[in-house]
């Protein structure tokens, strides 16, 4: 057990090294594209601590990931130098002069009749906070209603799915405060710790890098807790551990909103790197490629499901940069997945701790001479089955 | 003798039928009480009420002079009732160790959970309570992978690290051999004294093996309480079951 743990661990130094001196060897090109997938990185591990940790099936991490974007957009739409040079000495979105009322004067608080909601972003800190604050409470109230009213399995895949897209229409349709269907774009980069985070800059990659491994080290640490042994628990039979005293939906919660700041962070740095925000961050198809990306590298491993988002990145980029393949690398992906549910059910996570195992096993079984301790009766060998 | 739990009149109705009609019944503490009866006749029901996990629509219930009648289940639990369900339950992708460790967490909340490890008292209890059902040789393995006698023990492993002031067990023999029952009825008999225990169980060689006091019920009703040689010999019991030679026909 000691063993396999340390592993564990080794695997986890590995990977962050990894991303850490990949700048040494990736021209600006590449490493924006790398960002980008390592948010997607951060958005798997997001997807693991809900689904193969709390075992809820989030079909809207999406709308999270949106939540997150679109604050941290609001400020940085503001901050651009077009926002500037409106003709007015506050900052102003192109896009609502664009279809201002004739005479409106060109201000923020009554350009139209929701524009003083922009206010606050003027501080960049305040959309920083907001990427945060809003997925967190988002989460806060929907796990209040839904796991308090004891809403499970498949039943909270469609709530989540229905609400992603009710967002997703509501975000298109207050279009004078959100430009609807053309998100926001021309975005001024993000600047904090006095630095400017242009995208193609290593400061903007190792800014993901380093969120990428805070989140995955304290999702990793909040799971090796009590209270993730419990969401575990939970996971396995929500009513032995209702039974044995525990407040099943405060558990739930708790981590749905840890899992809902995350995908907030990734929402908020995906911006920071590509610099656009779109509504079709909330389409169903991109909230259910991250379950995808999950099942590929493994939900029930933090690590692996991060793995697994950039590594089916990566493939999709590759291939989708072949010509034949532009409009077929979907069909790819959905193979792929079909593919790792039928032969790796613990994805490429399950596969890597299986060698993990037979290779321990084996060194242990040259080190000491004892056989192994025999299996009770009855014992079936549960890793590689389905559930 | 202080009473463990009090049942006070309770009842509850499924669609128009009483499951569970005016029971009263007083258990002492670290009694161990049977309670018997025909399938349909209110046991589980009983058990469900106490537990919370069905709200009664009269009377009361008291864990010693605390009122739990219609309590959230957690609520209950964290009370001091311990139940075992029949169909056993237990976390069937973490390890026997782990699944003892989720029930040794003595504060509820999550935010008190936000740490790592187990302090060495419960640590020590642990051990001992794996030792106790005999669990210690599969502590590692993963529990879904147990057999069935090793599941119900585990579960109750589970509740005796909670060390609840009441235990319910809902047939905790169902499906196991009689070596199994057997090794049940010791570690059921080394819990007598310690705890308060309810047991619902059809299995009459374990009942003789393990019962004190026995209440039997009979549609929702309590029909008679008392010693095993006083419900045997009881003429109310007796004709309750008339024509299926009573219900020691599994005593044989």
């Amino acid at each position: 057990m000691r063993s396999r743990r340390s592993l564990d661990y080794a695997a986890y130094a590995v990977f962050i090294l990894i991303i850490m001196l990949a700048p040494l060897v990736l021209e600006a090109f590449w490493l924006n594209r790398i960002a980008k997938f390592l948010v997607y990185g951060i958005l798997g591990i997001a997807v693991a601590l809900c689904w193969g940790y709390a075992g809820i099936l989030n079909l809207g991490q999406g709308l999270f990931f949106g939540a997150g974007a679109y604050m941290i957009g609001m400020s940085l739409k503001l901050a651009s130098a077009t926002s500037l040079q409106q003709g007015s000495v506050k900052p102003v979105p192109d896009f609502m002069l664009w279809n201002a009322a004739p005479g409106a004067p060109t201000e923020l608080c009554c350009i139209n009749h929701a524009s003083f909601l922009w206010i606050p972003f003027q501080w960049e800190g305040f959309g920083t906070f907001m990427g945060i604050a809003l997925p967190a409470v988002i989460a806060l109230l929907l796990g209040n209603v839904v796991f308090r009213k004891r809403v499970s399995g498949v039943f909270v895949s469609i709530i989540t799915l229905a609400l992603v897209l009710l967002v997703r229409l509501v975000v298109i349709d207050l279009q004078p405060i959100t430009n609807g269907f053309n998100g926001l774009t021309d975005l001024g980069d993000f600047k904090a710790f006095g630095i400017d985070f242009d995208p193609y800059e290593v400061a903007t990659y190792y800014l993901v890098a380093v969120v990428l491994a805070l989140s995955l080290i304290g999702a990793r640490m909040l799971v090796e807790t009590r209270a993730g042994l419990i969401l575990q628990a939970t996971r396995d039979d929500l009513n032995r551990a209702r039974y044995l005293g525990f407040d099943v939906p405060a558990y739930q919660t708790f981590f749905f909103v840890v899992s809902a700041i995350i995908a907030g962070l990734a929402g908020m740095l995906y911006v920071v790197v590509a610099q656009f925000v779109s509504p079709t961050f909330m389409d169903l198809s991109f909230s259910i490629s991250m379950v995808v990306w999950a099942a590929v590298g493994g939900r029930g491993s933090l690590l692996g499901a991060c793995i697994g988002a950039i590594l089916v990145n990566i493939v999709a980029a590759t291939v989708s940069d072949t010509p034949a393949f532009v409009e077929a690398w979907k069909a790819v992906l959905g193979l792929i997945f079909v593919l790792v549910v039928l032969f790796l059910p613990h994805g490429l996570a399950g596969f890597a701790s299986d060698i993990g195992d037979r290779l321990t096993r084996r060194r242990d079984g040259e080190s000491e001479s004892q056989p192994q301790p025999v299996a009770a009766p009855g014992f079936v060998p549960t890793r590689g089955s389905t559930r | 003798m202080t009473a463990a739990l009090t049942i006070d009149g309770v009842g509850v109705a499924f669609a128009g039928v009483k499951a569970v009609d005016q029971v009263s019944m007083i258990v002492e503490e670290g009694e161990l009480r049977v309670l018997l009866g025909a399938n349909g006749a209110g046991k589980t029901t009983l058990m469900d009420l106490v537990s919370g996990k069905t709200k009664c629509s009269e009377g009361r219930i008291y864990l010693y002079d605390n009122e739990i009648t219609n309590q959230e289940e957690h609520r209950i639990a964290r009370a001091g009732i311990g139940r075992k369900f029949q169909i056993p339950s237990v976390f069937r992708e973490l390890s026997v160790r782990r699944n003892l460790e989720v029930a040794s967490c003595r504060n509820p909340r999550v935010f008190a959970n936000l740490r790592f490890g187990l302090s060495p008292a419960s640590r020590a209890r642990l051990d001992e309570v794996s030792a106790l059902t005999g669990l210690s040789e599969v502590a590692d393995q993963i529990a879904g992978g147990l057999s069935h006698g090793q599941t119900q023990w585990l579960e109750l492993g589970m509740l005796i690290v909670q060390d609840p002031k009441l235990l319910l067990l809902d047939e905790p023999t169902a499906g196991m051999t009689q070596a199994e029952t057997h090794k049940t009825a010791d570690i059921i008999k080394g819990l007598r004294g310690l705890h308060t225990i309810l047991v619902v169980e059809h299995d009459m060689a374990f009942v003789r093996e393990i019962a004190e006091r026995i209440t039997v019920m009979h549609l929702g009703r309590v029909l008679a309480e008392g010693d095993m040689a006083a419900i045997e010999a009881n003429p109310d019991v007796r004709r309750a079951y008339l024509g299926s030679r009573g219900i020691m026909a599994g005593a044989a």
